[in-house]
């Protein structure tokens, strides 16, 4: 072994190499991995230190978030008021809040630390139906202030609260009559908005839209920071203009030797001709650099199932709401995935509802029959209600699927009272029948929407529970807890063609591990959420997360 | 007699799903643009513009030697609605298009909340060789559905690409869903000013050359007509009103004061849609308290209106409340 080798002992490494499942001990060299195996194997010849930092924790290759939003990392310079418990970037337990008591104590302490009187109090996270449907309304908002505007933006980021100051600024008041401001039983606005009318007049009093607002290069650190929380070495943003700011901020950035993730983002096809997008990516693929892989697509076909903007095929909603929204018109569809496909650009498809599925997956046999491309791997992102039938057509057409595990647990419940009912609920982010056909697969949080923590996400997949307590198609549709750590390493390695490189610790790959505290293949199979993260190694550079 | 009003700019919304030729139509009116609009458009790259007619060109907006600019929506409309707002100049129209799948109606309530700006019109534009088939369609149809039920004007495209039993189909399947509906060819328009495609439909500004189809109302006969009071109106009894009045009355608009309210409101009411927007200050002081104006057909009869808009004046218990 050169001197330049360090090695790592370990209690166990779990490498997710099915060749060599199993190790203590690993050897790393200019950020890779050079050997794997026993103490004997890899110092047994060579009196080469080694170091034991970590001989009581267990190490897994590097989390791989396969679709979460840079949103993430802009999120938390705001107040957090969902009501599941979260890690912030700093790794401070931020609690969830269980109530609108809660709610307004946390934003009237926001309130009280901001110097600028006038400025806009903003707070992300909040959904009625996690609350037990209580919603927020103005005059709650009007306990925290009356003096500045405060908006309070839900977890789906489409519906936001505002408070009475905000209402009168923007002139939303009983002559309101558009679709998007709510009102109560006395015609007066509840301060609940939604749709494009309400957040332009909004945004155009503020000045200023906190979602659409500039890059800046802390959010991008604190994106970086909550995934060495959470153990994740490689993280996507999965739906991005890649405007030019955003594009030098991530150029510096992945250049620092302390910068702690690999970051993939999407190109966002909506802000985009394919004949633009394409010719972007060429020009942007040369400047990828080891943290930062530029190169895969993003469609979005439809809307949330639980917005009941998802189109689903017959016989549609469980409570008889209308059918979704189409994003993208099922007709347009071939002809920009045939544009990209030709390209040889990867596509990452967005469709909650099957009907969205049954359109995607046309688009790609069209395409492929028109012409085919060995290992395109399109990738269907969330694709929550597929059945049998459409995992063997994804199976055909050598497509892969990213499941949203976390779906069961927010909106499990949701779904089997009030979107798709029992059986199909049951059947919601089908794991086990990916596994069983044969379709390659991930499982994802969506990260701002729900937490990001890859070890929550194969819970999701491994319990199948709501947090109501219902369990959801757990005799058929759970994984092994192998699987689901196959499921958020090496399985969204593979959906983002990085497979090569990340995913295992095996000879050749990036040094990037997952550092725990405990085992998860001994710990019981419900306390899988439980495990504490200590840290990541990202090429070979150890970062121990933050505990606030 | 009608009092000066905040200069609002009109906003035209074009729908219509995808391939009905909302482009070409925009094509059409850039070209022929014969006052200063704003453009906003979904695919940059499908306007077609000749080379002599543009004075300036920077990625996602084009400048016009006639004056219009057209603006690339790109990911985000927010953004580049405001950015045309925020110009010093204001532009004399904006017209919106709306995505091919999305409900053009969603972006016209914008100018029913921005003070800065009055709804034109939400006009759909539909493919006459397909509409009958995608309203039929079992994925699209819905969506297509959607983007008629508010609208105020439907042109019919590609009118010329088929017989004209295909055409009368295609207005059967529209006046199914929206009966009265104005429908027009646009093969026929000879409109450059797109204020002439308006909800408020007055006298004379519609011009196509084409016959009208019966039932069609932009031939009719307009009749313009005043509503003047010294007090002030009760908020909710207006409210009540404003669903009251007869479908003859085409638009309202005016300043009137509401009992408990100091400044002065403005009302703008067209097609059963309304509006009260506070005032500049002081830009109505030593006017009556209710100055309205309504056009109308000449079908109505002035009186009934009379009689329901005092139905909503405010009692004069109420007035004293007011100091």
């Amino acid at each position: 072994m050169s001197p330049d080798t360090i090695v790592f002992s370990a209690r166990k490494i779990v490498t997710m190499n099915p060749s060599r499942p199993l190790a203590t001990h690993v050897a790393v060299r200019e950020g890779r991995i050079v050997a794997v195996g026993s103490f004997e194997e890899i110092c047994g010849t060579s009196r080469i230190e080694v170091d034991t930092r970590f001989s009581e924790k267990i190490l897994l290759p590097g989390f791989v978030e396969g679709h979460s939003h840079i949103m993430e990392g802009m999120m938390w310079s705001l107040p957090y008021v969902g009501a599941g418990d979260r890690r912030s970037p700093e790794g401070r337990l931020v609690k969830g809040l269980p109530d609108i008591d809660a709610i307004v104590a946390r934003l009237r302490q926001a309130e009280a630390a901001m110097t600028d009187p006038s400025a806009a109090l903003f707070a992300w996270g909040f959904d009625p139906l996690h609350i037990g449907g209580r919603s927020l309304t103005r005059r709650h908002l009007d306990q925290v202030s009356k003096t500045r505007p405060i908006m309070v933006i839900h977890a789906s980021f489409h519906i936001s609260n505002v408070n009475s100051l905000l209402l009168e600024q923007a002139g939303l008041d009983r002559t309101a009559n558009i679709s998007g401001v709510a009102m109560d039983a006395d015609g007066e606005p509840t301060g609940e908005l939604q749709g494009i009318a309400a957040r332009f007049r909004v945004f155009r009093v503020l000045g200023k839209n906190p979602l659409s607002g500039d890059l800046t290069a802390e959010a991008v650190d604190r994106y970086a920071a909550s995934a060495c929380v959470q153990g994740v070495t490689t993280i996507t943003d999965l739906h991005n203009d890649l405007a030019e700011q955003t594009i030098e901020i991530y150029r510096a950035a992945s250049r620092r030797p302390d910068f702690s993730v690999r970051l993939v983002p999407a190109l966002a096809s909506v802000s985009h001709t394919p004949e633009a997008g394409i010719a972007k990516l060429e020009a942007l693929r040369p400047t990828n650099n080891d943290k930062l892989h530029y190169g895969i697509v993003k469609l979005v076909v439809d809307g949330s199932i639980q917005g009941f903007t998802a189109r689903l095929r017959w016989p549609g909603y469980h409570n008889g709401a209308p059918n979704g929204l189409w994003y993208i018109a099922p007709d347009d569809l071939p002809r920009i995935v045939e544009a990209y496909h030709r390209a040889g650009v990867q596509l990452h498809i967005h469709t909650n509802g099957d009907e969205a599925t049954e359109v995607a997956l046309d688009a790609i046999e069209a395409a492929q029959t028109k012409m085919p491309r060995p290992d395109h791997r399109h990738t269907l992102q969330h694709c929550q209600m597929a059945d049998a039938a459409l995992f063997r057509r994804m199976k055909a057409l050598g497509v892969c699927v990213n499941l949203f595990a976390n779906h069961l647990y927010y909106w499990g419940d949701s779904h089997y009272d009030l979107t798709m009912g029992p059986e199909r609920a049951s059947r919601l982010d089908a794991t086990g029948t990916a596994q069983r056909i044969g379709v390659p697969y991930a499982i994802h949080s969506d990260a701002p929407v729900t937490p990001l923590n890859p070890l929550f996400t194969a819970w999701c997949a491994v319990n199948r529970i709501s947090s109501g307590g219902r369990v959801l198609g757990r005799a058929t549709e759970a994984i092994s807890v192998e699987q689901a750590l196959a499921a958020i390493t090496i399985g969204p390695a593979y959906t983002l063609k990085l497979d090569h490189v990340i995913g295992s610790i095996e000879v050749g790959k990036f040094a990037d591990f997952a550092v725990l505290d405990a085992d998860p293949l001994e710990c019981a199979p419900e306390k899988l959420r439980d495990i504490p993260v200590w840290g990541t190694v990202v090429g070979g550079r150890v970062r121990q997360a933050p505990r606030a | 007699m009608t009092a000066a009003l905040p200069a609002a700019v009109p906003v035209t919304v074009i729908g219509g799903f995808l391939g009905a030729g909302k482009t070409t139509f925009l094509n059409h009116l850039l070209r022929t643009g014969n006052a200063r609009y704003a453009v906003l458009v979904n695919d940059f790259g499908a306007i077609n513009i000749d080379a002599d007619l543009i004075a300036r060109h920077d990625g996602a907006t084009m400048t016009l030697t006639n004056g219009c600019v057209c603006c690339s929506i790109g990911g985000d409309f927010i953004e580049t609605l405001g950015k045309v707002l925020d110009q010093q100049t204001p532009f004399d129209h904006i017209i919106i298009e709306a995505s091919g799948v999305g409900d053009p109606w969603r972006i016209a309530e914008i100018a029913l909340v921005e003070p800065s700006l009055r709804l034109s019109a939400v006009v759909v534009i539909a493919d006459a060789s397909r509409i009958e088939s995608l309203l039929a369609d079992p994925r699209v149809g819905d969506t297509v559905r959607n983007q008629f039920d508010r609208c105020d004007v439907v042109l019919l495209s590609k009118t010329d690409l088929v017989d004209s039993a295909t055409i009368d189909a295609a207005r059967t399947v529209i006046g199914r869903l929206r009966d009265g509906i104005s429908i027009s060819e646009v093969s026929d328009l000879t409109i450059s000013d797109i204020s002439a495609l308006s909800r408020q439909k007055p006298a004379g500004r519609f011009r196509a050359d084409a016959a009208p189809a019966a039932g069609a109302s932009h031939e009719r006969e307009f009749q313009r007509w005043f509503y003047q009071r010294q007090s002030s109106f009760d908020r909710a009894r207006l409210e009540q009103a404003l669903l009251e009045l007869p479908s003859q009355l085409l638009r309202l608009k005016g300043p009137c004061r509401l009992a408990g309210e100091n400044q002065t409101f403005v009302l703008q009411m067209a097609d059963g849609s309304w509006s009260l927007t506070r005032a500049e200050a002081g830009k109505f002081s030593g006017r009556p308290g209710i100055m309205l104006v309504g056009i109308a057909t000449a079908e109505l009869k002035s009186a009934g209106l009379e009689i329901i808009l005092d139905g909503a004046l405010a009692t004069s218990i109420d007035a004293q409340t007011d100091a």
